[in-house]
C-alpha cells in the first residue's frame, strides 16, 4: 500500500476527548457526520481545513483515553490516508485497524515532520519519507493479522466474509 | 507464563501463548453500555449479522445516558430494549449503576475470567485477577457476530507496593504517583500487575481503584493475584459461582518489576487537562472550587462514601461550592442510605443524582461553565469532559474531594482530618 499526503501535526498525549468530543456522540451517524467533528476539541475549523489524502502526525501516546471508535472512524471518513506517531493509545490502535485506517508507529517521527510537509509511506516495503527534508525511516513490520484487516478495509468486511463462509458451509 | 498469558491461552483454547502473539479468544462476558449496545447492534446489522452468536455472554448496562435527557437517547434505548428481547439477551441492567461497579458487585467479574466491554474503564474488573479490556464498537460488533475476537498477548509490568500509607492517602494517590513518575504512557499496551504487602492488605474497593486507573497509563488490562480478600469477595458476591485463579510461573514472566514505597506518597492532585502534571494537594495554593464531582467508576463505591461522610459529617459545603454526587451503583446507594452517609452528604449541601456515570459521561446533571473549577474523584480531567472546554477539572482521591468541597478550595485531607 502506497500513501502520499500532507501532514497535520499534533502534540503529545492527544486524548480521544479532544479528537472527537463526546458532545457530538450520537446513537447513529449520517454519512459525513463524524468527519465534520474531527479534532474539534483542538481546532474547531479542522474539519474545513483538512483534505482527503492528508496525513495526521501525532506525538507520543496519540489517541489515549476512551474507547470511542469515532476518533478513528472520523479520520477514516474524512479521508485521512494514514495516522503516524511515535506511539499510540491501545484502544485507538485497535479502532484504527478495525476501521481500516493505516496506523504507523515510528520513533521520534513527530520531531521529523512539520505542519504541511509532504510525506510518503510505503507499507509494503516498510518505509516513511519526508519529501521536504529528505528524512527517511524504516517502519517496524506490522503484524500480518493487522495488515490483513487494513487490506480488507476493516473488521466489518472481515466479519462479513467469515459470516458468509459460515453460511455457505451450512448449506 | 504470566497469569495474564495463561488466562488468554485458556480462552484461546491453547495450552500456551507467547507475549506479542495475536490469538483469537472467546471471552466469558462482554459488557455493552447504552451507547455501546446501540452502536454495536447497528454495526452488527451492517456487517450482515442478524443474530448474536452467544447471547448468554452479553451483559447490557445503561449507565452513561440513563435516565436519558435527550430524546435521541430515549429512542435509542427503546430500540436497544427491543433488540435485547429479539436477541434473547437476559442480563440487562438499567439504572442499577455503572457497568464497572456492578460487574464486580454481581460476580460477573471473577478470577481467571476474560472480559471485554465497550468502554475503556472495563479494565477495572481486572482487580479480581482476571483479564478485562475495553474495545471499540466495531470490535464488539464483530465479536457479537462471530463469537470471538483477536487479542495480542501483552508484556507485563509489575508494581510491587510496600510501606505504610500516610494519613489521608489512598489507592487513588498511588495511581496518581505512578502517573507522576512514569507519565500517561507508563504502560502502553501492557498488562499492569499490582503486587506486594501493601496490595495484600488492600480491600477490594481500593484494588478496583488501582486497576481502574491503568487505562490512563495506556494499559490493556490490570491484574492482581487472587488471594483471601478476593476469595472472600467472591464468596459474598457470587457464592454459587465456580472459578479458578491462574498463577504466574516466575518473576521472569514480568517484563519489568518496579518497586514503589507508598510511605512517601502524599495526597496528590492531577491538574488540568490530563494526568501529566501531578501536584501535592497541600501545595496547590488557593484554587477555588466551584463544584465537587463525586462518584464514577473510579470513586463511586461504598468505601468512597464512608471516607467522604467521615470528613463531611456535621460540616457544610463552602458557600461558593456545590457538590454533585452520583452513587456508582444502586447497591451502593442503598447501603449508603442504611449507614446514614447520604444524610451526611445532603445535610452538608450535596446534590444526590442517579446511580450512573454522572457528569463524567458529559451527559448528565452537573455540567461546568467556562472558567469554573471542579475537583473530582473520577479518573480523567480531560478538557471538556465535565461540560465546558474552558472549565478546569482537578482529579484527586475521594478524601481530597470531600475535604476540598468543605474548604471551598483544594486542600489536603490530611490537614483537614487533624483539625
Amino acid at each position: 500500500m502506497h500513501i502520499k499526503g500532507n501532514a497535520w501535526t499534533f502534540g503529545r498525549n492527544i486524548n480521544t476527548d479532544l479528537i472527537f468530543p463526546k458532545m457530538w456522540f450520537r446513537p447513529t451517524y449520517e454519512p459525513g457526520e463524524m468527519a465534520s467533528h474531527l479534532m474539534v476539541g483542538i481546532d474547531e475549523d479542522f474539519p474545513q481545513k483538512v483534505s482527503r489524502g492528508d496525513i495526521i502526525v501525532g506525538g507520543q501516546n496519540f489517541g489515549c483515553g476512551s474507547s470511542r471508535e469515532e476518533a478513528a472512524a472520523a479520520m477514516k471518513e474524512a479521508g485521512i490516508a494514514a495516522v503516524v506517531a511515535p506511539s499510540f493509545g491501545r484502544l485507538f490502535t485497535r479502532n484504527a485497524i478495525n476501521v481500516g485506517l493505516p496506523i504507523i508507529t515510528s520513533p521520534r517521527i513527530d520531531e521529523e515532520i512539520l505542519q504541511g510537509d509532504l510525506i510518503e509511506i510505503d507499507l509494503s516495503s516498510g518505509q516513511i519519507r519526508n519529501l521536504r527534508s529528505g528524512y527517511e525511516a524504516r517502519l517496524p513490520p506490522m503484524a500480518p493479522e493487522s495488515l490483513k484487516l487494513i487490506d480488507d478495509g476493516g473488521i466489518a468486511n472481515y466479519t462479513r466474509r467469515v459470516l458468509e463462509e459460515r453460511r455457505r458451509a451450512k448449506v | 507464563m504470566h497469569a495474564i498469558s495463561k488466562i488468554i491461552a485458556l480462552h484461546a483454547g491453547r495450552e500456551s501463548v507467547e507475549v506479542g502473539e495475536i490469538v483469537n479468544v472467546v471471552p466469558d462476558y462482554v459488557m455493552l453500555n447504552d451507547r455501546g449496545a446501540a452502536r454495536a447492534a447497528d454495526l452488527l446489522r451492517k456487517m450482515g449479522g442478524d443474530k448474536v452468536f452467544d447471547p448468554a455472554k452479553v451483559i447490557v448496562v445503561f449507565d452513561h445516558h440513563y435516565p436519558p435527557i435527550r430524546q435521541q437517547d430515549s429512542v435509542s434505548q427503546k430500540r436497544t430494549r427491543e433488540w435485547i428481547k429479539e436477541q434473547g439477551i437476559i442480563k440487562f441492567h438499567a439504572g442499577e449503576g455503572i457497568g464497572h461497579v456492578i460487574f464486580p458487585e454481581k460476580g460477573y467479574a471473577f478470577p481467571g475470567a476474560l472480559i471485554f466491554g465497550t468502554d475503556s474503564h472495563t479494565v477495572t474488573n481486572s482487580a479480581l485477577g482476571c483479564v478485562a479490556t475495553g474495545m471499540g464498537h466495531s470490535d464488539i460488533a464483530s465479536f457479537l457476530a462471530l463469537g470471538y475476537n483477536w487479542l495480542k498477548v501483552p508484556e507485563v509490568i509489575r508494581f510491587d507496593l510496600h510501606g505504610e500509607f500516610q494519613p489521608g492517602v489512598y489507592a487513588k494517590d498511588i495511581a496518581l504517583r505512578i502517573a507522576q513518575l512514569y507519565g500517561e504512557d507508563a504502560a502502553p499496551y501492557l498488562g499492569v500487575e499490582f503486587s506486594g504487602p501493601m496490595v495484600a492488605r488492600m480491600p477490594m474497593a481500593e484494588r478496583l481503584v488501582l486497576c481502574n486507573m491503568v487505562i490512563d497509563f495506556g494499559a490493556k488490562t490490570g491484574y492482581i493475584q487472587p488471594d483471601e480478600v478476593t476469595a472472600h469477595w467472591m464468596a459474598q458476591r457470587a457464592p454459587h459461582s465456580t472459578w479458578t485463579a491462574q498463577t504466574t510461573d516466575s518473576d521472569a514472566d514480568c517484563g519489568r518489576i518496579v518497586d514503589l514505597d507508598v510511605s512517601a506518597i502524599e495526597p496528590l492532585v492531577a491538574v488540568p487537562h490530563d494526568l501529566s502534571t501531578i501536584r501535592g494537594a497541600a501545595e496547590l495554593g488557593d484554587i477555588r472550587i466551584d463544584e465537587a464531582i463525586f462518584g464514577t467508576c473510579t470513586g463511586g463505591r461504598i468505601d468512597d462514601f464512608r471516607v467522604a461522610a467521615a470528613i463531611m459529617k456535621g460540616k457544610k459545603l463552602a458557600p461558593h461550592t456545590r457538590m454533585m454526587v452520583n452513587p456508582g451503583s444502586r447497591e451502593t446507594y442503598v447501603q449508603a442510605m442504611h449507614e446514614g452517609l447520604i444524610d451526611v452528604l445532603i445535610e452538608a449541601g450535596a446534590t444526590i443524582g442517579v446511580p450512573g456515570c454522572g457528569p463524567c459521561s458529559g451527559c448528565h446533571q452537573g455540567m461546568l461553565a467556562p472558567a469554573e473549577n471542579a475537583i473530582t474523584n473520577a479518573s480523567r480531567n480531560f478538557k471538556g469532559r465535565f461540560g465546558s472546554p474552558e472549565a478546569n477539572a482537578y482529579v484527586a482521591s475521594s478524601a481530597t474531594v470531600a475535604a476540598s468541597a468543605i474548604a471551598g478550595r483544594i486542600v489536603s485531607p490530611a490537614t483537614k482530618i487533624s483539625q
